[in-house]
């Protein structure tokens, strides 16, 4: 974390030194649910001994987790600066479900759960099986190329995350409320987009400018039947 | 017995007995029916049973070997059998097994290798997953499985991976009689573990069970009533496990029972009733005509005269036989008594008659003073068979002469003492001859004591007023008047009106006065002179000496009672 901040910094540095750089503002608009996710976890997870923890889900208005799951980033061969994450196991469930790292970025998956669990990915940008593996174990894996890496648990097929690998360092997860910041990008065009699990791809163009920052607006939206439209420039 | 009561008997003792055969034949057929029907109830519910497991099998084993097939699940296992000894291998596949029994609602899980040792298990205990201590456990793959206090039905399914097996998943469920719709016994090697039999504890359902042995269908004795039982053998449980439904015999018959007892207890008073009324009327029909016969031949035992029976078209055929063949007989021994009597009359007749004709005196004395004593007592209406005993009692009275010598009896002249005494022993001599002679009982006092005067002065016995028979008493008064009104060797006869007058005055001294009083009143009818005037003696001596007198007063009324 502390060498990510130390690298945006010195990048901004360089950056700066010629030129005057602007951030992208946006806000992501979601009006519906989009995943039927079960907020509520059913009875029956009290009786499996291991306590789960609910609290923040269970107040959580829908979509505000919708919100903060859509993975915002910008197109473009902008400079890289991997870093290392962490996707934990921990009661039964990946933690965070969600990780967004710049290519090259290398993630480890410790083992918090007292029992074995297996991490594997099939996906197109990276696939890997890291096998059984029990409590207090770690696993590690390089991503190197961009790509959405879906992540997944052969001995608990509830359990699932994903990993955004993304083509430069301008990426983030938009927060509850659904504002994000791409901050410090050189004037210019670029192609930003937002990605969100169940509605897919939406891209829009915003022109960087001396004059301040930009911003832009997701609307991901809905058709009359409820399915995502896409909405692709 | 009487012949009603007999009667009675043999009409009611066999309708009761048939009545009771029919009973309890047809209780034996309901019993033999309710237990049929509860049988084959049983065996239904058995097969439905059965039926149901069979069809729950199928349905399982589609869906448990899609639970079988569970990627996630080969997964663990093959984790669990490449690191037996850990821990978390273990806790890995137990928790995939709660996720299993959490989401599929199953009660018991276990895996085992593909020898049958068993790896890993969970079962649901107080609703609440725990895993199973399989090193202490050995739970069956197929059948019945008891632990804590809880019964599981267990069903195993094979997991394999590219055509080899690797193990087994066995799933069991909690088993529950409640869901069986007859009262349902599970036993292990003859211990009860579930019941679903109401009111009845493990320890009576384990005796009772006990007694059935090894049949399947036997019947039983559970608290106090009549259970028939039916193994489930077409099921196999697994070791030691039977399944048996239980069905209160009684419980089902009880109410036919209860109706049938109250019809046959109807049915039988009814019967009972019927028995009586016909009996008692049948009875009847038949005593009725016998009474009446038995009634007038008890009157005729009083009569002493044979009744002879009217018949007519309508009488019963039985009883006119009866009354007909009677009357035959009746005919006969009237018959032959007739002719009995017809003799004994003569012979009487010719006693008295023989007396008399040894003298031309007393010639038709007998037969006089007879009519005589027969006319005073129709005066005192004296009944026919007294008046039959006094008419031939006065034939006979003086039979006792015969023992007296002709010298002293014809003797013209005065008795000496002696004489007297001979004369006066007539009456005992006549009781002597006629004791002998059965029959003639009846005839001795008349014969003894018709010398007895009304007040104790005359012979033998010196008997006094009533104490004499009124028979001697009559005969007393008639004898005198014959004597009087007869000629004797020693003195003529006296006109009617003498005699008379003679009685009259010794009435209530020699004679009866009531007697006398009767004889006035018949000969007032004009009945006595008549029968005095009738037989005249043939000749008659006209002549009356003294000693005629004296001897009078002798032998016949003793006219003058002091000279007794």
């Amino acid at each position: 974390m502390l060498g990510r901040v130390l690298r945006s910094a010195l990048l901004i540095l360089a950056v700066g030194a010629f030129l005057r750089a602007n951030d992208i503002d946006g806000t992501i608009v979601v009006q519906h649910k989009l995943t039927k996710r079960k907020v509520t976890a059913s009875a029956d997870l009290y009786q499996r001994g291991a306590a789960v923890k609910l609290g923040a889900d269970r107040e959580q208005d829908p979509l505000d987790y919708e919100r903060s799951h859509v993975v915002v980033y910008v197109e473009g061969d902008l400079p890289s600066s991997p870093i290392t994450a962490e996707l934990a196991q921990q009661d039964r469930r990946f933690s965070p479900d969600l990780v967004v790292v710049p290519a090259g970025s290398t993630v480890s998956f410790p083992n918090m759960d007292p029992i074995f669990h297996n991490v594997f990915s099939l996906s197109k940008a990276k696939s890997f099986d890291l096998g059984n593996y029990p409590q207090g174990k770690t696993r590690t894996v390089v991503f190197p190329k961009p790509g959405i890496v879906f992540v997944d648990c052969h001995l608990h097929p509830n359990m699932s995350a994903v990993i955004v690998v993304t083509p430069n360092r301008w990426s983030t997860k938009a927060d509850a409320s659904g504002r994000f910041v791409l901050p410090d990008l050189p004037p210019g065009t670029y192609t930003v987009v937002a990605w969100h699990k169940a509605a897919g791809f939406f891209r829009k163009t915003v022109r960087v400018t001396d004059a301040g920052n930009a911003a832009v607006e997701f609307v991901i939206p809905l058709g009359e039947d409820g399915a995502v439209q896409e909405a692709r420039k | 017995m009487r012949f009603a009561t007999r009667a009675f008997l043999w009409s009611f003792i066999p309708f009761a007995l048939l009545l009771a055969g029919s009973f309890w034949v047809i209780q034996q057929r309901v019993q033999t029916t309710v237990r049929g029907g509860l049988r084959s109830s049983l065996r239904e519910a058995h097969m439905s049973m059965a039926r149901l497991q069979k069809e729950n099998e199928l349905q399982n084993s589609r869906f448990l070997q899609i639970v079988a097939e569970n990627p996630s699940l080969k997964a663990g296992l093959q984790l669990l059998l490449s690191d037996r000894k850990s821990g978390a291998a273990q806790r890995t596949v137990e928790d995939q097994l709660r996720e299993i029994a959490e989401t599929l609602r199953f009660d018991f899980l276990l895996i085992s290798n593909s020898d049958g040792l068993p790896l890993a298990g969970i079962v649901r205990v107080d609703d609440q997953l725990v895993a199973l201590d399989i090193h202490r456990l050995a739970p069956p793959q197929q059948g019945f499985f008891t632990l804590g206090g809880s019964t599981y039905q267990v069903a195993s399914f094979p997991i394999d991976t590219n055509s080899e097996n690797i193990g087994v998943l066995s799933i069991g469920e909690r088993f529950d009689l409640s869901e069986l719709s007859t009262p349902t016994v599970l036993a292990r090697n003859g211990k009860v573990l579930r019941s679903s039999v109401p009111n009845a504890s493990a320890a009576e359902l384990e005796a009772a069970l006990g007694r059935c042995g090894e049949r399947a269908e036997c019947e039983t004795q559970l608290a106090g009533g009549t259970y028939l039982t039916l193994a489930a053998d077409s099921i196999d449980f697994g070791d030691g496990y039977t399944l048996r439904s239980l069905q209160s015999v009684d419980s089902v018959s009880d109410p036919v029972q209860g109706v049938l007892r109250k019809v046959f207890l109807f049915a039988s008073l009814g019967a009972l009733f019927a028995a009586a009324a016909l009996s008692f009327f049948s009875s009847r029909s038949i005593v009725r005509p016998i009474g009446a016969v038995v009634a007038s031949l008890r009157e005729s035992e009083l009569t002493g005269t044979l009744p002879t029976f009217q018949t007519t078209p309508q009488t019963i055929q039985e009883i006119r036989e009866l009354t007909e063949s009677f009357n035959r007989a009746a005919a006969t021994v009237h018959e032959s008594r007739e002719s009995l009597q017809q003799a004994y009359e003569e012979f009487v007749g010719s006693l008295a008659s023989s007396l008399d004709a040894r003298d031309d005196y007393t010639a038709g004395h007998s037969r006089r003073v007879s009519e005589y004593s027969c006319v005073i007592a129709e005066e005192m209406h004296i009944g026919d068979r007294d008046l039959e005993v006094i008419r031939v009692g006065a034939l006979l009275h003086d039979i006792g002469k015969i023992g007296v010598m002709d010298s002293v009896l014809r003797k013209a002249g005065k008795l000496t003492g002696e004489e007297v005494m001979l004369v006066q022993q007539h009456p005992s001599i006549g009781r002597r001859i006629l004791e002998g002679v059965r029959g003639f009982q009846v005839y001795l006092p008349i014969v003894e004591l018709h010398h007895e005067n009304w007040n104790g002065t005359g012979y033998p016995l010196h008997l006094c007023d009533v104490k004499v028979p009124l028979g001697a008493r009559i005969v007393h008064v008639a004898d005198a008047y014959d004597a009087m009104t007869s000629a004797r060797p020693y003195r003529s006869a006296r006109c009617h009106e003498d005699a008379m007058l003679e009685l009259k005055r010794f009435a209530g001294v020699q004679f009866d006065p009531g007697v006398v009083q009767a004889l006035i009143r018949a000969e007032q009818k004009g009945r006595i002179n008549r029968v005095a005037q009738d037989p005249a003696p043939s000749r008659r001596l006209l002549s009356v000496s003294r000693a005629a007198a004296e001897r009078e007063s002798l032998e016949g009324s003793m006219l003058e009672g002091k000279l007794g």
